[in-house]
């Protein structure tokens, strides 16, 4: 299991470098730099000039790349150009928040989404199978931004029950935090919901079809202990694949939801850091955002073999 | 006899103002309630907290309520002492005393002396966003425990003007954050409220000063500065950017004022008794430059052209979604400096026939005529796409070039590949003729080449010794920019602001004041 990990581990460096690299050359082919932001729309071109050369934005592309890299083994992502702090304090103080919707958004989609696959495979063909399916079927094809303002709307205005947005950390109040994240979660939860119920659907159809479970039903099992425990533990394996990419895209997908929900969280790091053109966040919080991903699939590996010992057995 | 009366009309009106004066203060402090907490929103980050070293709004919002200038603007933009009790400028214009107001303290409970005020003129200098402000004074001196001399390089009428431009104000700050790197002071000022915790991306929150010292010299708040009253206990500024979202908290009762709502949102509430709308029609200037250093627009006939052939009614109504006033002077109508009808029979004239004829006589051959703008900011992206249709009924070839704003302000910078440029101007209009013609002069004016006629008029303007004068060099400013059509006018933009409707003493400005308002029950 150690030499597995360390494998894993080594192979996720080629991974991170092409990441940045490819971010680097992204933002170099981009237009536009900090010192618009910074200089306004009255600056001259010689006090645009002088921003630049403050900033080092000046300096050939190669040179930035090798002075950041150098940096980088060191430990230090840089500083920003317009936060006042480092990228590190920067990405730090927001991955909490980032961390905990992605995290709550994952346990909704797989309770709700995985029952639901139950569901509609135990009762396959019948109507609650189509409700279930049908169900999933809008809820990866609704679009989360409109989902989101149309939470806001009901819970937030009209019901009154929740905030409209805000975030309160867990830390200083853990219902605060549980009613700020409940909408955001739930919104960013609903398209993966769809995917693993589907997944979860056709998995369970297959094992539920074996000989082993007709042999478990002769034996005058009782249905629960059947489906839990022999069914849905040999169909868990490509719902684990889809739980981690789920992850990834959840990942992604908080970007817009801490837009929408004005949760101060990574993504909107970054995207107001690309708005305004602040390159040492955008790379530092891409570089952090990978990692994060990396260790969700390297997670996702070894839960493999916790379900299936012939995993285990190939390590 | 006519002086006489007069004097009478002046000393009844100014009894009856003292009656009233005399009795207002029981009734006024029995609506003004202490305490409460109140919620501001606004879509962006403030960039900074360190108030002298950014020009963004957002940050501004936040500042202006925490941070105070010796000089200041009052409500008809008019520079009042705010930190000082006044300034003596000698005759020849090359020394300034001002004189400090004492026993004002910095939240850090120490007493403002004039080696802070030294310390922060000295940083705005090296800096501040408009540090270049400072330029025409040479040396500042401490000349008293409350006492600060200015010595100009040579006589600058404006530098009062200029000094007072809350652009990126030259607060006052303690003379141990002096030597601070940018965005590193300790945050503290004079003002009414202080700063309590800043989470990015997240809120600002501020809390009312106990030993802030109101300057008793005014009856109430007068633009950014007079007596300043801070009635909540704290003031939270939240950030949201998504103007939905903004719209649902407002309407939940989760906050209380919305720094700006769109107008569709704002014609929603209108009916809605707990919400209230403020407008404010004099919010910016929506233009579009030229670059005359390209074809085609570097042919004055097609410049003329293309003005008369836009119809401004619809484009600024469309591009403002209604909130507009047409306007073709350079100046709002209520300036001192309304120079009238110059140019007015060029604005809004939709004239087609006009334009192609003006087209044919510029030898004009349907060379491409590409407009940049950016969709950051609504106002530029849907202006560009009025302008271009109508543009193309007069046989021009309009094509439309979107980016986002930090790659529209770097393609703008660049000499060649663009024709027109929509670009609202909020602050410049606000702070006067000077503010915005300098944009238009100098090493590299907005429309790309300069106008040597322009050039001469700017420095005319800054010499100009009284208001009377420089009005009469504006008049010559705008005939000069109807004739060389090197930027186009489109309309006055306004802003529309909402507050819950127990927010008590709002009035929309430059930015939220929030002292002097509070909330009732």
């Amino acid at each position: 299991m150690a030499l597995f990990l360390v494998r894993r581990l080594l192979s996720a460096i080629p991974v991170l470098l092409v990441v940045s690299l490819m971010t680097f050359l992204i933002m170099w082919l981009v237009p536009g730099d900090v010192s618009a932001e910074i200089g306004g729309t009255d600056a001259t071109a010689e006090q645009i000039a002088q921003i630049r050369a403050q900033l080092g934005i000046d300096r050939p592309i190669l040179e930035r790349a090798l002075s950041w890299y150098g940096n980088l083994f060191q430990g230090d992502l840089g500083y920003s150009y317009l936060l006042g702090r480092s990228v590190v304090d920067a990405v730090l103080e927001r991955l909490p928040v980032t961390l905990s919707l992605t995290a709550l958004a994952l346990v909704f989609a797989t309770i709700i989404g995985t029952l639901l696959g139950i569901l509609a495979a135990v009762r396959h063909n019948s109507w609650l199978d189509q409700t279930a399916m049908v169900a999933a079927l809008v809820g990866l094809s609704i679009p989360d931004f409109w989902f989101g303002i149309v939470l806001i709307i009901l819970f937030g205005v009209s019901l009154g029950w929740l905030p409209t947005g805000g975030f309160v950390p867990i830390t200083e109040d853990v219902w605060g935090w549980a009613r700020t994240m409940a909408l955001p979660a739930f919104t960013l939860a609903i398209t993966q919901m769809g995917v693993i119920a589907r997944m979860t659907r056709s998995s369970m159809l297959d094992v539920l079809n074996q000989d082993y479970i007709r042999t478990a039903r002769a034996k005058g099992m009782r249905g629960p202990t059947v489906i839990f425990k022999h069914a849905l533990r040999n169909a868990m394996v490509p719902i684990i694949t889809v739980v981690g990419v789920t992850t990834g895209v959840l990942l992604s997908g908080a970007v817009v939801i801490e837009q929408v929900f004005s949760l101060p969280g990574v993504g909107r790091l970054i995207i107001g850091s690309i708005q305004r053109r602040d390159f040492p966040v955008i790379q530092g919080g891409l570089l952090v955002t990978a990692c994060v991903f990396v260790f969700v699939n390297i997670v996702v590996d070894m839960l493999y073999g916790v379900f299936d010992p012939r995993v285990r057995d190939d390590r | 006899m006519h002086h006489r009366v007069t004097a009478l009309i002046r000393l009844i009106a100014v009894s009856g103002v003292a009656t009233v004066a005399a009795m207002a203060p029981a009734g006024a402090a029995l609506a003004q309630q202490m305490g409460g907490e109140l919620i501001v929103v606004q879509g962006s980050n403030p960039p900074s907290l360190d108030a002298m070293n950014t020009s963004s709004g957002a940050s501004r919002n936040i500042n202006m309520n925490v941070y105070e200038t010796l000089y200041g603007f009052n409500e008809n933009v008019e520079p009042i002492p705010i930190l000082a009790e006044g300034v003596d400028i000698s005759e020849d214009g090359l020394t300034y005393v001002f004189t400090l107001r004492q026993g004002v303290k910095f939240h850090n409970g120490d007493e403002m002396m004039a080696s802070d005020v030294k310390a922060s003129m000295e940083r705005y200098r090296k800096v501040g966003a408009t540090g270049t402000l400072l330029e025409p004074v040479a040396n500042i001196e401490v000349t008293g425990d409350y006492e600060v001399t200015f010595t100009m390089k040579a006589p600058t009428p404006t530098f009062l003007e200029a000094f007072s431009s809350p652009r990126a104000p030259a607060v006052i700050i303690p003379e141990e954050d002096g030597a601070a790197e940018p965005g590193k002071t300790s945050l503290v000022g004079t003002g009414p409220y202080k700063i309590t915790e800043y989470v990015p991306d997240s809120h600002v929150t501020i809390e009312k000063f106990a030993d802030y010292s109101q300057d008793m010299d005014h009856e109430g708040m007068d633009g950014f500065g007079g007596k300043k009253t801070a009635y909540l206990d704290t003031v939270t500024f939240r950030i949201i950017p998504e103007p939905g979202a903004q719209v649902a908290a407002l309407e939940a009762g989760e906050v209380h004022i919305l720094e700006a709502i769109p107008a569709p949102a704002a014609r929603r509430l209108e009916g809605n008794a707990d919400i209230e709308i403020q407008e404010n029609l004099q919010w910016a200037f929506g233009t579009l430059i030229l670059n005359v250093n390209e074809a085609p627009t570097d042919n004055v006939k097609f410049r003329e052209a293309v003005q008369v052939a836009l119809n401004m009614e619809e484009i600024v109504g469309i591009a403002a979604e209604g909130v507009f006033e047409l306007n073709h002077g350079w100046t709002y109508p209520n300036s001192i400096y309304n120079v009238g009808d110059i140019g007015a029979n060029y604005y809004n004239q939709g004239d087609v026939e006009r334009a192609k004829a003006l087209l044919a006589e510029a030898g004009y051959n349907g060379e491409e005529f590409s407009i940049l703008t950016d969709n950051s900011i609504p106002f530029h992206g849907r202006s560009a796409v009025v302008i271009a249709e109508q543009l193309k009924a007069a046989g021009i070839n309009a094509v439309i070039n979107q980016v986002d704003w930090p790659t529209a302000l770097n393609l703008r910078m660049q000499d060649t590949g663009w024709n027109g440029w929509t670009l609202t101007m909020g602050i410049e209009p606000y702070l006067g003729p000077a503010a915005i013609v300098s944009t238009l002069t100098g090493a590299r004016p907005h429309f790309v080449k300069n106008d040597p006629v322009l050039d001469g008029l700017y420095q005319e303007l800054i010499a100009g010794a009284t208001p009377e004068a420089r009005k009469e060099t504006f008049a010559k400013i705008q005939e000069q920019l109807y004739t060389y059509f090197g930027i186009i006018k489109l309309g006055d933009t306004g802003q529309l602001q909402a507050t819950r409707s127990n927010v008590k003493g709002f009035k929309t400005f430059r930015f939220p004041r929030v002292y002097d308002v509070w909330l009732e029950n």
